[in-house]
């Protein structure tokens, strides 16, 4: 019998060419696109859950009140990881992370910028079983002169993995030893951008390590015995860092497994986080595929005509209705399943680009067995969703009405095939307003006002030798006109590195816990980055000395401390007074979306790690960047030279955002081809059934016009009230969607003009062609027939 | 074989109620040859699609072999159906989608015969019905007649006690009419019940009896002896 199924089954694809192929090239896009979703979201899901200690792992929060909100953050000070193996057993291991850049790899002649690297606790792989290629990592962290790499830096390096025992130098002066090589970390892990591993021991002996029970500068992560009872641990844990230190932050254990999908806090307690962009993308995946589902729903019913003989002849010679069910579902089955492998293909084609929009190395395992299973149960599941409908439709259709002419279907207001059609575009409409919504959020964000002057603007991480000769690299670059302006500073200009609740002003109430931003700059800090100076002046050494202890505030951080006169007033931080010698306007440091946050830029007696360079509008950008190269090279030769345009740094800050809009964008345009596909295919098949009809009306004087006009009205009022469905819940959707933004546009009637109207031409388009062609056909040939 | 009595069939509408069959009373025997004649729309289409299970009865009686099948449910009369009735149509009704062979096949397919058995019996009424060579064609591929003889085959490969066949010449030129109604009278001759709708006096002839209708009625029954 389902040799008998599978043979019906594929002459019938054979007999429809047309329809089969609309079929499964709509069901091939939907599937691709559902199984490109669904990488996506296993990779969220399995986001650091991979290792085999997961279920032990903790990583530590602090969690305090700042003006009348808890804040729940997880940096910790590098004090804490030795107390918490030396007070709680059940720790099995403990390891503190924090960053490791801007060092030189100097190999032979090779000399490169390390890139990112970690500083991590002997403990470390132990922990976290990353994939090994050579050596023994466990070993190599013991060792203070040994280094872990990975693949890609050992190849950078020596163009080849089998390098235990070799040596890199960092900076000028340490020498270490590869002691294991690590495959590529994974995209799934907060580690993936890390190349090399470097023992805390070296972290030390460069002098940045501190006891300081304040400065909550790294990550510090627990293995905790699989017997410990963790309500205990979690209550003798929460006040450790009181027990330390003067200080009224509680503790928090937060599993590792949680740390990526429910990372999102208000007001101490767990509100969601990535796992809200999980829920979405799952929604939208279903709707794809849903809608692909639809189209062969309606595909298959509207030519239910031309199968109504078979089901008569069939029940008459003895089928019961389930065994046509199931002649129909292996129809459907087979359909899905040439879809599938279409799907595949196309996942494979499009997976390096898809890949590059969602920022995350994606692959198929098709050497994996539970990939096959996967695979196959999607093609059942998705054959059986797109088939079950027209099954029982068709199956029901009983011998006596079919066997003696044609089966007449009554075509009614309701029928399901109308409302097939409108759910489909309903959700086609709902992605089009998405995407105009999220383009404009993104032109807001882009049209505010920076208040800096981001053109013609670099920054140089200083690194080697920049530091201590940075006088002479400014004089240079001024003297050979290269630059206009010059000044150093603690971060770059559009990014946060530091930030401080703990900073005193006369008349500061007791109970202020107001966060404040802080930066450092040496010199003309406002005239190099282009802000706007509102009262007072720029910091100038060379003629105030003193502005080395100077400090300029923002709008904002003039406005939290209540000054009416700001200027000449004192500010305390890090136990240093600092004299207010300016105010400048508020201007984007962090994101274009948000409030901007109160700012101090303290004066030289700060530390500065960043060099801005304004270049002399009379140099092209290419000329300007060759003699920059050059004094760097002069002053700082064993290092390679690097550098930052500000405004393309500033342009990441809208990254996230223009991801979701390409995205939402992607969507929309397969929802709509996907919805368009079937719609030519249905009214290719409602012009052949109304042939008769239309050459009556053309013999009785109907234009082309007013044939073309009464055949695609009735879909262009079935897309209206897809519009008209769409539109409250594209409404409600946006606006939560935009609530995340403090800076956020309200959606005017003007987004659903645009997508009302660009859907109905579309289907105008998708439908005129069929429309137009039945239309003006000769009435004589399908007269003739009659 | 059939026994039907006090038949009623109704068509309802929301505004219209239409006596299909009023008061139908019909006796077949075992092995008899019986035509319904009458004009268009007098029920006779009807009343065989209610003798073939086909359609329900809204009163009366219908002894099929002596079970009371009026009432059966949908599945019940699938089953009776499949394994004593054969049809044959006026326009064929053939699956264009499948050969010769697998047309015929069907019945068995759909009572479980086991792939050899299905074969040796398909193969059986195929060389029967003179088509045997055609047998891996498809239906667009023959004629009307050669179309006919497959229907007959199909109808008759299950070895039904009973064939209804509503006017099987109704599309067929008169020498290919005349060779189904010589297919249909060796069948009874073999033993097979007929019971036939027909428009065609010249076919009736070949019946045992007549039954002629008139507005869901029947008003005349005439033996072959007295036609």
């Amino acid at each position: 019998m389902i040799q008998n199924f599978f043979k019906i089954a594929w002459r019938n694809l054979k007999k429809n060419k047309g329809f089969t192929a609309i079929n499964i090239i709509g069901l091939a896009i939907g599937m691709a696109a559902a199984i490109l979703i669904m990488l996506w979201i296993n990779s969220e899901l399995t986001y650091d859950r991979f290792y085999k200690k997961t279920d032990q792992l903790y990583i530590i929060g602090n969690k305090d009140k700042w003006n009348d909100k808890i804040e729940v953050w997880f940096a910790t000070p590098k004090a804490m990881a030795p107390a918490i193996k030396a007070e709680f057993p059940e720790v099995k291991n403990v390891s503190r992370v924090t960053s490791a850049d801007n060092f030189l790899f100097t190999v032979g002649q090779t000399k490169i910028n390390s890139g990112n690297g970690l500083f991590v606790d002997t403990a470390y792989m132990n922990m976290f079983d990353f994939p090994i290629l050579e050596g023994d990592p466990q070993h190599a962290l013991r060792n203070p002169t040994q280094i872990i790499i990975t693949e890609t830096l050992a190849k950078t390096l020596y163009n080849s993995t089998d390098v235990i025992g070799k040596t890199i130098k960092i900076d000028s002066t340490d020498v270490f030893i590869v002691g294991a090589v690590l495959a590529d970390l994974p995209n799934n892990t907060l580690f993936n951008r890390t190349q090399y591993f470097l023992p805390w021991q070296y972290l030390k002996k460069i002098g940045r390590d501190d006891k300081n029970w304040g400065n909550n500068s790294v990550s510090t992560y627990i293995e905790v015995d699989p017997t410990t009872n963790l309500k205990n641990l979690e209550a003798n844990f929460k006040n450790f860092t009181q027990r330390h230190a003067e200080s009224t932050h509680e503790n928090v254990l937060k599993p590792l497994a949680d740390t990526w999908l429910y990372g999102k806090y208000e007001n101490g307690k767990v509100v969601g986080g990535r796992i809200e962009m999980v829920r979405v993308f799952s929604i939208i995946a279903s709707f794809i595929l849903l809608i692909a589902c639809i189209n062969f729903m309606n595909l298959s019913t509207a030519q239910s005509e031309k199968r109504a003989k078979e089901v008569g002849v069939r029940k008459v010679v003895g089928a019961k209705r389930g065994s046509l069910i199931g002649q129909f579902l292996t129809e459907s089955i087979l359909i899905a399943f040439i879809a599938g492998i279409l799907a595949i293909l196309i996942v494979f084609l499009s997976l390096p680009a898809y890949s590059n929009l969602v920022d995350r190395k994606l692959s198929l395992n098709i050497i994996n067995l539970y990939f096959w299973l996967m695979f196959v149960g999607f093609i059942l599941f998705t054959g059986i969703l797109a088939g079950s409908y027209p099954a029982f439709y068709l199956s029901s259709f009983q011998p006596i009405k079919t066997l003696k002419g044609k089966l007449q279907l009554v075509s009614s207001k309701v029928s399901a095939r109308k409302i097939l059609v409108v759910t489909q575009f309903s959700i086609a409409v709902i992605f089009i307003i998405s995407t105009l919504v999220i383009s404009k959020q993104i032109q807001y964000g882009q049209d505010r006002e920076t208040g800096f002057n981001k053109e013609r603007l670099i920054y140089v991480l200083e690194q080697g030798e920049i530091y201590d000769k940075s006088s002479l690299i400014k004089q240079a670059l001024l003297q050979q006109k290269v630059a206009t302006s010059v000044t150093r500073t603690m971060s770059p200009l559009t990014q946060r590195w530091s930030n401080s609740s703990g900073i005193y002003w006369e008349g500061k109430p007791s109970d202020n816990t107001t966060m404040f931003n802080r930066t450092s700059a040496d010199d003309k800090f406002v005239e190099t980055a282009g802000l706007t100076l509102i009262a007072g002046r720029d910091f100038d050494l060379s003629n105030f000395p003193t502005d080395s202890s100077a400090i300029i505030l923002n709008e904002s951080a003039v406005k939290a401390m209540g000054f009416e006169d700001p200027i000449g007033k004192t500010v305390k931080d890090m136990d240093m007074d600092w004299h207010v010698i300016g105010v400048i306007k508020d201007y984007i440091q962090e994101s274009p979306f948000e409030p901007i946050v109160p700012l101090v830029i303290e004066g030289a007696k700060n530390y500065t790690s960043t060099t801005h360079i304004k270049f002399n509008p009379d140099l092209s950008t290419r000329e300007a960047l060759a003699k920059t190269e050059k004094i760097f090279k002069e002053y700082n030769p064993d290092y390679p030279f690097e550098y930052t345009f500000i405004d393309e740094e500033y342009a990441m800050k809208f990254g996230e955002s223009k991801k979701i809009g390409s995205l939402a964008s992607l969507f929309a345009g397969l929802t709509i081809f996907i919805s368009c596909l079937g719609l030519f295919g249905l009214a290719a098949f409602m012009a052949e059934n109304r042939t008769k009809e239309i050459g009556i009306r053309k013999v009785l004087g109907a234009s082309v016009f007013n044939l073309t006009r009464m055949l695609s009205g009735e879909f262009i009022l079935l897309i209206s009230i897809s519009c008209l469905i769409a539109f409250p819940i594209a409404y409600w959707a946006m606006d939560q969607f935009l609530t995340k933004y403090t800076f956020r546009i309200t959606i005017s009637w003007d987004i659903f003009l645009i997508a009302g109207v660009s859907a109905i031409l579309i289907t105008f388009l998708t439908i005129s062609y069929q429309s137009i062609k039945a239309a003006i056909a000769n009435p004589v040939n399908s007269l003739r027939d009659e | 074989m059939i026994k039907i009595t006090n038949l009623q069939k109704f068509y309802r509408t929301l505004e219209v109620e239409t006596v299909a069959l009023n008061d139908v009373n019909i006796h077949v025997k075992e092995g008899e040859f019986v035509a319904v004649m009458g004009p268009s729309g007098c029920g006779k289409s009807t009343l065989l699609n209610i003798v073939g299970l086909l359609d329900d009865l809204d009163e009366g009686s219908y002894l099929f072999n002596s079970i009371e099948v009026a009432k059966f449910k949908e599945n019940k009369r699938s089953d009776l159906r499949k394994h004593n009735i054969g049809f044959v149509f006026q326009s064929f009704n053939l699956i264009d989608e499948l050969t010769v062979f697998e047309n015929v096949e069907l019945p068995l397919v759909y009572t479980n015969v086991p792939a050899a058995e299905r074969k040796a019996r398909v193969e059986e009424v195929l060389e029967k019905v003179q088509i045997m060579h055609r047998r891996n064609h498809f239906p667009q591929q023959l004629s009307g007649g050669q179309q006919q003889r497959v229907a007959v085959a199909r109808a008759v490969v299950n070895n039904p006690k009973l064939i209804l066949a509503d006017e099987p010449t109704g599309n067929l030129d008169s020498s290919n009419g005349n060779e189904v109604m010589q297919l249909l009278t060796e069948l009874n001759e073999a033993g097979t019940t007929i019971v036939m709708v027909t428009h065609s006096e010249y076919d009736a002839k070949f019946a045992d009896r007549v039954i002629r209708m008139l507005d869901g009625q029947v008003i005349l029954e005439t033996t072959a002896l007295s036609q």
